[in-house]
């Protein structure tokens, strides 16, 4: 294989015929940064139909051109139909790489395809890094729970595949370029889709498990002694006008639900105040916490890694130090000399 | 009777000036959680000072002042007693260890580690593993003090095999009431060397002095364990099966007794559903929890397969084998949180720790059971199996707290008087504070008593140690 | 008769691993390796599934001889059969070469109808295993199973909830299908004292590169992996921030909730 016979940037638009998933505007304008550096094309694929404003919103990123692919067998998400399509896509066009949004659908067809070409495929980077020497794209991801910072690299095969988190990149979308759409007609026979949707139940709004656009965050980490100690920082979080998260290793010993893990992957948060109990630090968590305005750690440990993000840190006890601070907010201590208790 | 002095500015200049104005609080900056323990229906009394020590000798210091001025000095832990035994019933200071918290050295060659008092039970576990060994006193609060521990004498979870904290404490330092430090022990094994101060110290509650340092046995980490849950049809065929379980050569580093409706409410409050409620398809009405240890795994196997020959005749409906160390961890951490759960749904809640014989324990629950059904109480317990320690909570949300505290009254006095018929103590592992003493001396009877009280005065003449606690009346 | 397949592995815990301050490098002494956590939720799923349907639930792990203790996990808890690929010449795989070993593997034990995976392991965390296992099967793939609702014999299908994004899914899949598991629904059992007994003892079936006729060498290990890991390097610590230290909790608290006036 000669990998300098491989060009252009490729972004899986993922869309439900109304709106695109924000993750793959992120990774237009991420990918586009790339494709400034290597000098590639940077094109997006987009399956089936898209409202012309929403198609606006991924121009806007700059793309310079876009794989507008129609035929049958696209109508839901299926991993049959669309390993094919990039299959055959890939086999004709040879891009250098694919980035699809790390969505459980993505997750599923583009290690598939990967596998299919063969190629190789890597997930969940939180940086990427084109190489110029080797010509390569460099996925930073951590490794070892967040311990370690791996550099995967795909450096004899293509196309490079990879699947991005939401949330990993920020949308800020540079401006139109000229841009050339190719129109591809890939049939995949309807028969031959082995999966079936027979209903779909939405899950019923729980607000407390929507911690996405908290302002405020109390998370407990892996140093929470147990379930039962949850309900004080239940209490600080609601005294703070805010809401409950954890990291994951607190969602692995089944304390608190999947919904509520911040960080790679799981939730990335925004809050104007973001308070860690008993959290390490490890990467995959951290860089779910990065775009907090005020960040306060407190943990046991004074070498804790976590007091290296924080703007404030305490060495102590978590347990002692939540209960201090609900006594004394339920107490009327302010916040601020301005305001009332909030 | 005793006549005490109140806290003048005077005397707490001086007392402030032995550990420093950072480390001492009076009047309006002592904190409210220096006035009471885990059992606040007991009442709560606020020190008129407190002092975190770190010293031996700052703790001469402050008794020389205290005997001097005839301030009753109450030493505190970590706070997780149940009996009030912190609690400065007649004021004066606290004096909290707290900050006497290093584990000074370990002595490899003799097993045995110095420690301060104010080592939290769960730090100088985890640091003597750390070491390759293991402290076996395992009470269930694991965030109280080991100065707390040797003050109640604890028992825990592993003393069916190991037996209790007594039984490591090899030496100690002691602070007597008049300032005077005092070793007693030795880092040996035996003695025959006349009356056993160092006994005695241990279990007295700081009535007698004041412990600053000690010195505890520790043995060799067993090399493989393994824990075994055997779920029963209800308590009377769970408990009927503990003297097959121990007379089977097994010797169990623990037999722990649980109730399904304590376990229900643990899964429920910690999120973790560690116990099968549904056991072949039949539910199960109680739990017998056993730790085997052994040199090698074929040595458990086959305690294993004798503990699962008994189970069959007893009735257990199966044989569930904790082998991993997170699902360990797990079923552990369940048992543990019990009393928090308890403490968590219940506003109202007293509590009782009787011992009594093994073969006793169903009589005694079913009795129990039957009187606080009698008093309109709730009752849930929880305990040590092996070795007939019971923890028994009464509980109430809906009662009023006078109501409550007569109704618990009424049935504590049938329960402790059944406990005496059946030859057991007041108390396994919680002591006795100011809360049990009436019980007590029943229990032991006047003379006993009253040596006790003799006992107090030649340790403690002026009675300013702990007053009012155990076998002394102010 | 369903034949089931789990394919389950050994990791460290990671959450114990620790990094040498001075270093940087990972210490990897004295870190117990346990059953990955979601292969066990995996397991019990297909456990249940041959408990309702009947059949018989075989578990494959790649790794070093130790892993076999991670199979007998599986046994314990359920499994029939265990079978551990180990071979130097296996080293080093990526997810890539992993499902090539795995599936060649596999083949000579039988057409298996369904496959359980956890929907990830602990230490790679990549979650790409069940869609290369299922593209390697020539499989279905149902990620994110929460419930197995019901197989029909006579079609071969399988009836299935997901639990996606935004709610749970209900679907259709045909046979041979591939799971990845979700931890809802499926709370690993404890064994009890007879199956945890017989799986210290029970025969696991083990094989390697030469005993897996037809393997391909440019396929399996380091060679067979497109992905590669030139460096790794601890994670980037920022400026510590500021350490409040008053000198007790309570003034430590007072500080920091002074601290934060302004942020709400």
């Amino acid at each position: 294989m000669n990998k300098h016979e491989y060009k252009d940037l490729w972004v899986y638009i993922q869309h439900d015929g109304k709106a695109v998933h924000p993750v793959s505007l992120e990774l237009c304008c991420e990918i586009r940064k790339i494709g400034d550096a290597s000098r590639e094309a940077l094109a997006a694929v987009i399956v089936g139909d898209l409202p012309e404003s929403e198609k606006d919103r991924v121009l806007d990123c700059g793309v310079d051109k876009i794989i507008h692919v129609s035929g049958t067998g696209y109508d839901f998400f299926n991993t049959d139909a669309y390993t094919n399509l990039f299959t055959v896509l890939c086999r004709k066009y040879k891009p250098s790489a694919v980035f699809v949004g790390g969505t459980i659908f993505g997750r599923d067809f583009a290690p598939r395809f990967a596998c299919r070409l063969p190629t190789g495929c890597t997930s969940d980077a939180t940086q990427l890094i084109w190489n110029p020497e080797t010509a390569d794209i460099e996925f930073v991801e951590p490794a070892v729970g967040g311990k370690m910072m791996a550099v995967i690299t795909v450096p004899d095969a293509r196309p490079q595949v990879g699947t991005i988190r939401p949330g990993t990149f920020k949308y800020a979308p540079t401006g139109r370029r000229a841009c050339i759409t190719a129109e591809e007609i890939i049939d995949f026979p309807v028969g031959e889709i082995r999966t079936k949707i027979l209903d779909f139940k939405a899950d019923e709004f729980d607000e407390s498990l929507n911690i996405a656009d908290a302002d405020v965050i109390v998370c407990v980490g892996n140093g929470v002694k147990g379930a039962d100690q949850l309900p004080k920082y239940r209490e600080l979080a609601e005294l703070l006008g805010g809401k409950l998260g954890c990291t994951r290793p607190v969602f692995d010993r089944g304390i608190l639900p999947f919904k509520l893990v911040i960080g790679q992957s799981g939730v990335v948060i925004k809050p104007k105040l973001y308070l860690a109990f008993g959290v390490s630090g490890a990467v995959n968590h951290v860089t779910g916490i990065t775009d907090s305005d005020r960040i306060v750690a407190v943990n046991k440990d004074p070498d804790a890694a976590i007091f290296r993000y924080c703007d404030y840190g305490i060495a102590g006890d978590m347990d002692e130090v939540c209960g201090m601070m609900i006594g004394k907010l339920k107490a009327g201590k302010k916040l601020s000399p301005q305001k009332d208790v909030i | 009777m005793a006549e005490y002095n109140k806290l003048t500015p005077e005397i707490a200049e001086q007392l402030c000036a032995v550990v420093g104005a950072q480390r001492f609080s009076a009047g309006e900056n002592v904190k409210e959680e220096y006035s009471h323990d885990e059992m606040p229906i007991y009442g709560k009394a606020r020190p008129e000072a407190v002092c975190l020590v770190e010293t031996t000798e700052e703790v001469s210091e402050i008794m020389k002042i205290c005997s001097a001025n005839k301030i009753p000095v109450t030493v505190r832990g970590a706070g997780t007693g149940l009996v009030g035994g912190c609690v400065p019933v007649n004021g004066g200071i606290v004096l909290s260890t707290e900050k006497m918290n290093r584990i000074l050295s370990y002595d490899m060659n003799n097993l045995v580690v110095h420690t301060q008092p104010g080592v939290l039970l769960c730090d100088l576990a985890a640091d003597a593993l750390a070491h390759g060994l293991m402290y076996p006193p395992d009470p269930g609060e694991k965030t109280a003090t080991v100065g707390g521990n040797v003050s109640t004498n604890a028992g825990g979870m592993r003393a069916v095999k190991y037996g209790v904290t007594r039984d490591y404490v090899l030496a100690m330092t002691v602070v007597l009431p008049c300032g005077e430090i005092m070793k007693l022990g030795k880092t040996v094994c035996k003695t025959s060397s006349g009356y056993s101060l160092l006994h005695l110290m241990v279990g007295s509650e700081g009535t007698l002095g004041i412990i600053t340092e000690l010195t505890l046995k520790l043995i060799p980490k067993p090399i493989q364990d393994v824990s075994l849950i055997l779920p029963f049809q209800d308590i009377a065929t769970a408990i009927a099966s503990v003297p097959s379980i121990k007379l089977a050569n097994l010797d169990p580093q623990s037999i722990e007794f649980m109730e399904r409706d304590i376990v229900d409410s643990s899964a429920a409050f910690t999120g973790n559903a560690v116990f099968p409620t549904v056991v072949g398809g039949r539910e199960a009405g109680a739990y017998i929890l056993v730790t085997l240890v052994g040199n090698s795994e074929t040595e458990l196997i086959g305690k294993m397969d004798r503990l699962g020959e008994i189970a069959e005749k007893v009735g257990a409906y199966d044989v569930l084998v904790v082998w991993t160390d997170n699902l360990k961890k797990d079923v552990w951490a369940a048992r543990s949180a019990f009393l928090t759960v308890i403490e968590a749904e219940t506003r109202l809640l007293d509590e009782m720790d009787v011992v009594v014989p093994v073969d006793k324990i169903a009589e005694f629950l079913v009795y129990t059971h039957d009187e606080a059904e009698r008093q309109g109480v709730y009752v849930r317990s929880f305990g040590h199996a092996g070795d007939g320690n019971l923890h028994i909570y009464c509980c109430s949300n809906d009662l009023e707290e006078e109501e409550f505290k007569r109704r618990v009254k009424a049935l504590m006095d049938k329960c402790y008087e059944k406990c005496t018929e059946f030859e057991g103590q007041v108390s396994g592992e919680h002591s006795i504070g100011h809360a049990k003493k009436e019980y007590l001396r029943e229990s032991v009877g006047d003379t006993a008593y009253g040596l006790m009280g003799a006992i107090k005065k030649v340790f403690d003449p002026d009675g300013i140690l702990n007053p009012g606690k155990v076998c002394h009346n102010v | 008769m369903l034949n089931i397949l789990v394919c389950v592995k050994q990791v460290p815990d990671v959450n114990l691993v620790k990094i040498d301050p001075v270093t940087g490098s990972l210490i990897r002494a004295g870190v117990p390796s346990i059953l990955n956590p979601l292969d066990a939720n995996a397991l019990e799923a297909a456990v249940r599934t041959r408990e309702r349907y009947g059949g018989s639930v075989t578990c494959i792990t790649m790794g070093p001889d130790m892993a076999a203790e991670a199979l007998r996990e599986c046994l314990a808890a359920g499994a029939d059969k265990a079978v551990l690929l180990s071979d130097r010449a296996f080293a080093n795989a990526d997810t890539l070469a992993t499902s090539y070993v795995i599936v060649s593997a596999a083949r000579l034990l039988g057409d298996f109808d369904l496959i359980f995976c956890g929907k990830e392991s602990l230490d790679g965390a990549t979650g790409q295993m069940g869609a290369q296992l299922a593209e390697r099967f020539g499989a279905s793939l149902v990620s994110s199973m929460s419930l197995l609702r019901s197989i029909d014999f006579e079609k071969k299908t399988v009836i299935a909830e997901r639990e996606l994004e935004r709610g749970i899914e209900t679907c259709e899949a045909r046979y041979p299908c591939l799971f990845t598991v979700e931890k809802t629904n499926y709370r690993p059992r404890i064994p009890n004292l007879r199956s945890w007994r017989a799986s210290r003892f029970a025969e696991i079936t083990r094989f390697t590169s030469a005993t897996i006729p037809g393997l391909d060498p440019a396929q399996i290990g380091d060679p067979g992996s497109p992905t590669k890991v030139p460096r790794t390097y601890p994670p980037e610590v920022g400026e510590a921030g500021m350490m409040i230290d008053e000198g007790s909790v309570d003034r430590n608290v007072e500080k920091l909730l002074d601290l934060l006036g302004d942020v709400l």
